[in-house]
């Protein structure tokens, strides 16, 4: 009777210890499937299940089964993974943390893979290339990308006697706009501006940057360059709208601004196609982003692609990883997972191919203009292991300036000293 | 009386009884388990101090490591840099700043939560109509996630359309920036903070003003003793116990302030509500930083401020502390 219960008990303290050990499965065989990490939900998650689907019938040996990982969660959890030699074959990771993953041993450097005749690299846009891409090793496949442009609610225009901004406008003509949008009677406001000072506080300043012809960092990324004429102007510009006019709804918790867009409260927004889905209460246009002429800028944006990435698990699974990802993002796979989605189409080829934009239009009105603006990425963020700290300095930059605690020559000052001593001590 | 006393006489003599029953059993040392009995009780606790180990033990041993390493998880090169991470603690001024704040939390949100929820526990300590409704309701706010508790609040104090701001021009107290305001922010957070843990608190003080016996208000009573003389020299003593548990809880809880920093202001504005534990959450995950090496040695120094802080509480209980013995 007592070898009984000893008996369960060892075996319940084995099951504790095996479920915290388990790994993903047999090593360098692609039997049990690859397996594949991934966030999407609804329409996303629709699409990508149908197109796994087709894969998985295709190729009975090299099957692919997902696990749904919060995308925002995804790092802590692969990191745990890889400590425990359990990573899976393919994961999607945040652009943003492209460098820092480069520097996992397990990630699988894609450089001649996507050499190979018939991926057509250059199909992807730029932007993309450039965010997959680590000290000219590419480490990633392009999963998803899209861009700011400024989305603006048409009865607020006409209301106030406006005519709908033309794609070349200018940022003087965006802060008269704002001006006149602005109700303080109504609590209606120009535009808004997100300020948690996170990446998406620095990200839209960046575009701006850009516009007026500046650069974030030295072309070695080893200084700062946006204290010049061009970190003034934009950041100026910001200024004006926020503590002088009062026409910009200042938004800390990043997520209010979009409520307050859709129930008539703010008459422009600078945003990306993730938003539009939930405006639908309110007609809205979307416009390129304006200028600033007499600088070199003309009209930019600024784009944060994100990546699959392919962890070793053995030969034969990175190279059935590899060549389903290859299929996954070719252009006939792409133009069903845009159309489905909404989202935007992650190669030129899909966009050209004929009664695209009207498809999409249908689905998610306007979002051709965020489409075409693809075209308008020229640049990408410092690809560097030091570029949080870097966005860290640079949030807090901004939101001193649009709370009125500091003016802009002295925040870039101040910025550009913190920034370059960032980058000297490293990425720790 | 003569009930009481018995039972205090029998409780008194069964005490005697069993310890000259175990200095017979015991000459000297107590008795050793027997061997089958040792494995029998470790068979037993196996699973459980695996697991322990497994998720407790384990992260903390590692984390501690980590905090004497430049390490960033993705890069098996991970050197040893001994005390550098708590030295870079002295030079960061954002440390500087997460201290003070965590202090101030502090400082306010500890007595403001047991104050309040004294004040509720009286109060709902008799018999009233409806009683049970308003005790469900103080409750409640323990009930309701964090996360709800902070969008209910950011729009309560939306500077341009929260009803708070909306009461004040009522009355015409300027318009307020509250969230949004560096100097203002750390307040609606304490606020919001202490309508979170009122629930916790009434609970706590209305299960130990239960355990009052009513002998002695009345017996206070018939000597003359006013209602707040009855409830200084009587009643607060006697709630001793239960304000040092809550002191020190509450004061755990606000060292490892988190969650409603996170969802409602990320630590901003400029860095007025970036809290310790925020700060090392930010250093090891937020913004893509990876200086776990770092977040773990902030995480130690607060671990070590937390069990001074409650030695301390302990200490100054011994004095303050009336347990009815």
């Amino acid at each position: 009777m007592r070898r009984h219960w000893l008996g369960a008990a060892m075996a319940s303290a084995l099951v504790a210890f095996g479920l915290a050990a388990c790994g993903t499965g047999t090593p360098n065989s692609t039997a049990g499937g690859l397996q594949i990490w991934e966030g999407y939900t609804g329409a996303e998650a629709k699409a990508f299940t149908h197109l796994l689907d087709v894969w998985n019938k295709a190729h009975p040996t090299e099957k692919v089964t997902y696990l749904y990982v919060d995308n925002d969660d995804s790092l802590p959890k692969l990191l745990t993974a890889v400590k425990g030699g359990s990573q899976p074959d393919i994961a999607y990771v945040y652009g943003s943390w492209a460098p820092n993953v480069a520097q996992i041993p397990q990630v699988v450097n894609l450089t001649k893979v996507v050499q190979r005749p018939g991926v057509n690299w250059d199909d992807f846009w730029v932007g993309e290339r450039d965010v997959a891409t680590v000290k000219g090793e590419v480490i990633g496949i392009p999963a998803l990308v899209d861009n700011l442009a400024v989305v603006y609610n048409k009865a607020l225009f006409t209301a106030a006697g406006l005519q709908p901004p033309s794609p070349n406008w200018t940022w003087n003509q965006f802060v008269a706009d704002a001006k006149k949008l602005t109700i303080p009677a109504k609590k209606q406001f120009g535009t808004a501006y997100v300020t948690p000072g996170s990446e998406d506080t620095v990200w839209h300043w960046e575009a701006l940057l850009w516009e007026a012809g500046g650069a974030i960092l030295n072309s070695s990324n080893t200084k700062a360059a946006f204290d010049s004429p061009a970190g003034l102007k934009s950041l100026e510009t910001l200024r004006t709208m926020a503590v002088t006019d009062k026409s910009m709804y200042l938004d800390p918790t990043d997520s209010e601004y979009a409520n307050l867009f859709n129930s008539g409260r703010i008459g422009m927004l600078v945003t990306g196609p993730w938003d539009l889905s939930g405006f639908p209460s309110v007609k809205y246009g979307v416009q390129i982003m304006p200028s600033f002429p007499g600088t070199s800028g003309g009209h930019q944006t600024i784009s944060g692609p994100d990546n699959w990435v392919i962890f070793n698990n053995g030969s034969k699974r990175v190279a059935a990883a590899e060549k389903f990802l290859l299929w996954m993002t070719a252009t006939p796979q792409a133009t069903y997972f845009s159309l489905h989605t909404g989202d935007l189409p992650i190669r030129k080829s899909v966009e050209d191919s004929p009664g695209f934009l009207q498809k999409m239009d249908q689905a998610l009105p306007e979002v051709d203009t965020f489409i075409t603006n693809l075209g308008n990425v020229k640049q990408a963020r410092p690809q560097i292991p030091t570029y949080p700290k870097v966005s860290t300095i640079l949030g807090q930059m901004i939101v001193s300036v649009l709370l009125g605690k500091s003016q802009p020559q002295a925040a870039l000052a101040n910025a550009a000293q913190q920034v370059n001593q960032a980058l000297a001590s490293g990425s720790n | 009386m003569a009930v009481a006393a018995a039972r205090e006489l029998g409780e008194e003599s069964g005490l005697r009884r069993q310890r000259r029953l175990g200095r017979q059993a015991s000459p000297g040392k107590p008795r050793r388990p027997k061997a089958g009995e040792q494995i029998a009780a470790w068979t037993f606790l196996t699973p459980g101090v695996a697991l322990i180990m497994l998720f407790g033990v384990a992260p903390v041993i590692w984390s501690a490591v980590m905090s004497f390493q430049r390490n960033n998880l993705f890069s098996p090169n991970t050197p040893f840099v001994g005390l550098a991470n708590y030295r870079q603690m002295l030079h960061d001024p954002i440390v500087g700043q997460a201290i003070e704040h965590t202090i101030v939390y502090t400082a306010l949100f500890v007595p403001g939560t047991m104050l309040v929820g004294l004040f509720l526990g009286v109060a709902m300590n008799r018999p009233l109509k409806f009683i049970s409704v308003y005790r469900t309701a103080a409750y409640a706010t323990i009930a309701i996630s964090t996360i709800s508790e902070a969008l209910v609040f950011i729009w309560l104090f939306d500077p341009s359309y929260g009803i708070v701001n909306y009461l004040f021009s009522l009355v015409h107290i300027p318009q307020q920036q509250f969230l949004s305001s560096p100097s203002e922010a750390l307040y609606v957070i304490v606020i919001m903070t202490i309508w979170g843990w009122t629930g916790f608190a009434v609970v706590v003080y209305l299960a130990a003003l239960q355990g009052i016996p009513q002998v002695l208000t009345e017996a206070a009573a018939i000597d003359g003793a006013g209602r707040w003389a009855t409830f200084r020299r009587i009643t607060l003593p006697l709630l001793s116990p239960a304000s040092l548990f809550l002191a020190v809880w509450l004061t755990i809880n606000a060292l490892q302030l988190f969650d409603e920093v996170y969802f409602s202001t990320s630590g901003g504005p400029l860095n007025s509500t970036t809290v310790l534990v925020y700060y090392l959450y930010e250093q090891a995950f937020g913004g893509a930083n990876f200086n776990f090496g770092y977040a773990s040695a902030i995480a130690y120094f607060l671990f070590i401020v937390i069990i001074v802080i409650t030695a301390i509480q302990f200490r100054a209980g011994r004095r303050f502390v009336h347990y009815r013995s």
